[in-house]
Parts: C-alpha cells; structure tokens; sequence
C-alpha cells in the first residue's frame, strides 16, 4: 500500500518534470553563455513548449507556460509581456499544426519547428526594435535560431526517452 | 426572450466542454493578454510598473536559488580555469602591484589637488559610500547585458546610480526594486558612456559591442589616428551621469586590410563578477565660514545678496592684492634709498682716491725737480757776471731744471 502511495507521489512528480524543467530554464537562462563561445547560443524554452505542446501533454498548461514568459522577461530584463508572447504564440502554431497533422513526422516537426521560432524570433525582434528602441545584433538571432533548430534534435530524443518512461 | 437567452448560454457551454474549444479560446486570451501587457510595457503604465517591481522581487530571488546548481559548476569551471593559469596570472599581478604602488602617491596628491581646486570654485564635493552589493542574477544572455545585485532603494541606490569593481566602472543602475536592482553593463548595445581617452586628450563616447569589448563612437575626425594600446580610457563625466575620471579600460587596435577599428577593452572581466560596488552619491554645497555663521539668516537666498556677496569678495580680494602692491612698493623704494646712498658713498669714495693720486703725481713732481735741481741748479741760475740764467723760483727756472739745463736755442 505504501509502495504504491510512493509510486504515486513519484508518478505525480515525474510527470510534472516538463514544467519543472521550464520554469528553471527560465530562471537559470539554461542556455551554456558562461562559456563564451562566440555567438552560441540557443533557447531551450522554445524547444521544450515546442515539443509539449505539440504532443499535448497534458501538465503542460498555457496559462503557467504564459506566467513562465513573464518570468523570462523579469530574469532577461526584456519588456514584460514579450515572451510571454512568444512561447503562447508557439503554442498556438503547434495547436494548428497538432490538427492538420495526419501522420505525425519528426523531420516535418523539425522543419516546421525552424519556421516557428525564425517567425517568432523575427516578431521579438522587431517589437524590441521598433517599440523599445533596444539595439540588438541581428546575428545573434539569427545564430540563436539555428543552434535551436540543431538542438531540438537532441532534446527530442532526450524528450521521447522521458515520454517513454512515462507511459512505462 | 429569456428561452432565446438561455438557448444561448447552453450553446456556449455546451461548445466549451469540447477541449479543442477551451484551448483555442485559452490561447486567443492569452496572446490578446500578452499583446496587451506588451502594449502598457511600452506606454510605461504605473500599473505594469508596480507588477513588475512585485515580480522582480520575487523573480530574481528565485533565479538566484535556482542558479546555485549551475553557479556551482560555472564556478567551479572557472576555478580550474584559473588554476591552470595561476603562476602567470600571480606573476602579472606582482609586476602590476608594483607600478599601482608607484602611481598610487601621484593619484591621492591628484585627489588631494581636486578636492582644493573645488573648494576654491566652490563646486560641490560629492562624498560618496560604497555600497558593497552581491550579484545574485548574472544570465549572460547574448542580446542584452545585465546583472541583478541585492541592493535597492531600501539602500538608496537610484536609477543612474554608477556599479563598480574594484575601482573600475562596470555599467550603472536602470531598474531599482526594494531590495534588487538591475545593472546595464558597460558592453550592452544600449551602453553609451561619454569618455576621455588618454594621453591624447580625445574626447568621445563608447558603445558596448554586445561582447567584452567597447567601442567608440562619436570621436573627432582625424583623433582615432593619434590613439596606441597604451591608450586609457576614463570617464569624462559629461551630461553627467557617470563620474568623471573612473577608469573603463584600454584601447585595442585592431587591424584589417581595409581599416582599423579602435576598441576598448575593460580592465574589469564582466563574466567573473561577484561582487559589486554601487556608489550612493550624496551633494553637499561648500560655502565659506563667513557664510556658515549667516547660513540662519535668508539673505543668502537671495541672488542679488549672493552676487553682491561675490563683488563684495572679489573687492576684498583685490584690496588685499592692492595692499601687498604697497607693500611692496615701499619696500622696493629703501631698496632703492639705499643703493642711492651706497653710489653716493662709491663716488665720495672714487673721488677722495683721484685727489690722492693727483696730490701723489704732483709729489712725484717736485721730487723729480728737487732732484734735478741738484744736478743742473749751476746751468740755470742767473749769474751776476754774465747773466744768462733765471732767476731761482721762477717758473722758466723750473723748465730748465726739468729740461737738464738750458738748451742753446732757449
């Protein structure tokens, strides 16, 4: 009877790991900078709601992924409501996408996943630019969005691992 | 009429039991919310203002316990990172410490100097504490560089306020909260400091470049050329708000075929940071003592009285100069009674010394005749007999004597 209570706690745990692991990415900025490798640079926050939201996971809610964006914008220090923005419009592109899909491809997830965030990247950039005078190098977008893009790849195959755990 | 009505909820409700509809409905909501909050972001509303202070509060001491893992093995990246080079890097360090001491005396007559100079002008003598913060967020995010220190408003730090390493400027304050605040650092694209670059004296500004590096801007055609690797740079302290004098850095010359591109590099490393000064400025006027004991009375206040005070002083001042040109004026007239008195003595004296030698060319005179006179007294004096000399004291006498004799001719 305990075991089970324990397995169930666990289970609950386990499954609220996504969540988890994006409210950290965004406190943390998990995102290797202190290296200093020139230009390097990638968002997990995209890959990670990219990835839930099109599998439809079901801890996966919006309003916290929204409430995560107001806490990326704090710990960035962007203008408050820019990446909550972001991640709700990803949402709504892996929503459309969930439906006209009829067999789900990984490489197709892939390629569309670039289109999504070089649109998204390319919506963030010119709000900053344009209604908040930021400066901002358009090379480290650019950079920005196709390390994303390689390391979605990698954090799917992490993601699947988890996901395959989970129905275990 | 009511059936109509509750046909119509029932419709709505009925809809939002699909899961499909909650979510498009969720979705739309919350992009129209995000738009929305972006929208009173940008118009800079009290109310976002306030949330997000709530959130930073919140945030940034969230982001600092969640940071520690990965601080963990940032730090320790770095330790091993610095031990490899730690015997060069001491070496560096012990030739540095030698020349900071060396400059060291020059910098606190410098200050020492400044401070007077001030006081003379009286300017305002800006006493300053340093405020040892800690940074408790420092994401490198590659678009904008920022730090958040444990230091707010409840500690007097303001928007503007300058953040330090050591003595090196680092970046200012752009954002307070209570208890944190956001740092812009010097190398953020958004980073315009006004500096003085020198020995060459060149004014000019310099932007972060998004890396470790600055780069300047906004410099006179022609002055970049003048600019080595020995080059510093300070703040010059125009539109103030940086202090003036802090040292930023170095200048770096960087050569392509085509250009040279003159950057600075920081003389403080902005990835090792973990502790910060932040200057909390207080101004206080100098005023004179005389002005200290009127200081209850309002005349002061009043410009009139403060531009009459400064007539008044400037008279003083150039009575006072009037009587030490008196003074010396006087002084120079003995000077010159006295040398007057010592030509007239020099002269009496340079006169008594002629006569001397006049009265010694005229014994020497008489002693040559006296001598003569022995020898050819018989060839000039007159003799009864014959009487063909002169008479003895007489001047043509004299001459014969002198002239050893008559001469035929005579």
């Amino acid at each position: 009877m305990s075991s089970l209570r324990t397995k169930g706690s666990f289970f609950k745990f386990y499954s609220w790991i996504p969540l988890i692991v994006l409210f950290v990415s965004v406190l943390n900025e998990f995102d290797f900078n202190y290296l200093n490798l020139d230009y390097f640079s990638f968002n997990f926050p995209f890959i990670l709601i990219f990835y839930f939201t099109l599998k439809d996971f079901k801890n996966f809610d919006y309003f916290l992924v929204f409430l995560a964006g107001l806490v990326n914008d704090t710990v960035v220090g962007l203008p408050l409501g820019i990446s909550s923005f972001s991640y709700i419009l990803i949402c709504i592109f892996t929503s459309y996408f969930r439906n006209i899909t009829i067999r789900p491809n990984q490489i197709k997830d892939w390629f569309y996943f670039l289109f999504v965030i070089s649109l998204i990247n390319s919506i963030n950039y010119s709000i900053l630019t344009l209604f908040f005078s930021f400066n901002l190098i358009l090379m480290s977008y650019l950079v920005n969005t196709f390390f994303t893009f390689l390391f979605y790849i990698i954090f799917v195959s992490i993601f699947k691992f988890y996901l395959k755990g989970l129905n275990d | 009429m009511a059936s109509s009505r509750d046909d119509f909820i029932i419709a709505i409700r009925s809809a939002f039991l699909k899961k499909s509809t909650q979510q498009k409905f969720s979705l739309l909501s919350l992009v129209l919310v995000s738009a929305f909050v972006i929208l009173l972001s940008s118009l800079d509303f009290k109310v976002i203002r306030y949330l997000k202070i709530g959130i930073n509060e919140v945030v940034y001491r969230s982001s600092f316990v969640v940071s520690i893992p990965e601080n963990f093995i940032k730090n320790t990246f770095f330790n091993v990172k610095d031990y490899t080079t730690f015997f060069n890097s001491y070496k560096k360090d012990k030739q540095a410490l030698d020349e900071l001491r060396s400059n060291y005396v020059s910098n606190e007559i410098i200050l020492f100097e400044n401070k007077e100079l001030k006081e003379l002008i009286n300017d305002y003598v800006s006493s300053s504490d340093k405020v040892l913060a800690k940074i408790i967020v420092d994401h490198e995010s590659p678009f904008l560089k920022s730090i958040i220190i444990n230091k707010g408003s409840k500690d007097n730090i303001k928007i503007g306020t300058n953040i330090y390493d050591q003595a090196y400027l680092v970046g200012r304050v752009i954002e307070v909260n209570y208890k944190t605040s956001r740092v812009l650092l010097l190398s953020d694209l958004n980073s315009n400091v006004p500096v003085t670059i020198a020995p060459q004296n060149v004014q000019a500004i310099i932007t972060g470049s998004g890396d470790n590096n600055a780069q300047i801007k906004y410099v006179k055609e022609g002055l970049q050329e003048g600019l080595t690797e020995k080059s510093i740079v300070y703040t010059s302290g125009t539109g103030a708000i940086f202090k003036s004098g802090i040292p930023i850095g170095k200048i770096k010359v960087l050569k392509n075929e085509t250009k040279t591109n003159y950057n600075v590099e920081f003389y403080s490393d902005f990835s090792q940071l973990k502790y910060v000064f932040a200057e909390v400025v207080t101004r206080t006027k100098i005023f004179d003592k005389s002005e200290e004991s009127a200081e209850n009375t309002d005349q002061n206040k009043n410009p009139i009285d403060a531009k009459i005070k400064i007539l008044e002083d400037e008279l003083e001042i150039i009575e006072q100069t009037n009587l030490k040109f008196k003074d010396e004026n006087e002084l120079l007239k003995n000077e010159i009674d006295n040398l007057n008195s010592k030509i007239f003595n020099y002269e009496n004296e340079i006169l008594n010394q002629k006569k001397t030698i006049n009265q010694f060319s005229i014994d020497k005179e008489e002693l040559e005749f006296l001598r003569l006179n022995l020898i050819y007294s018989h060839k000039c004096q007159t003799k009864k007999l014959f009487s063909t000399g002169f008479k003895v004291g007489t001047p043509e006498y004299k001459k014969c004597i002198l002239n050893r004799g008559k001469k035929i001719n005579e």
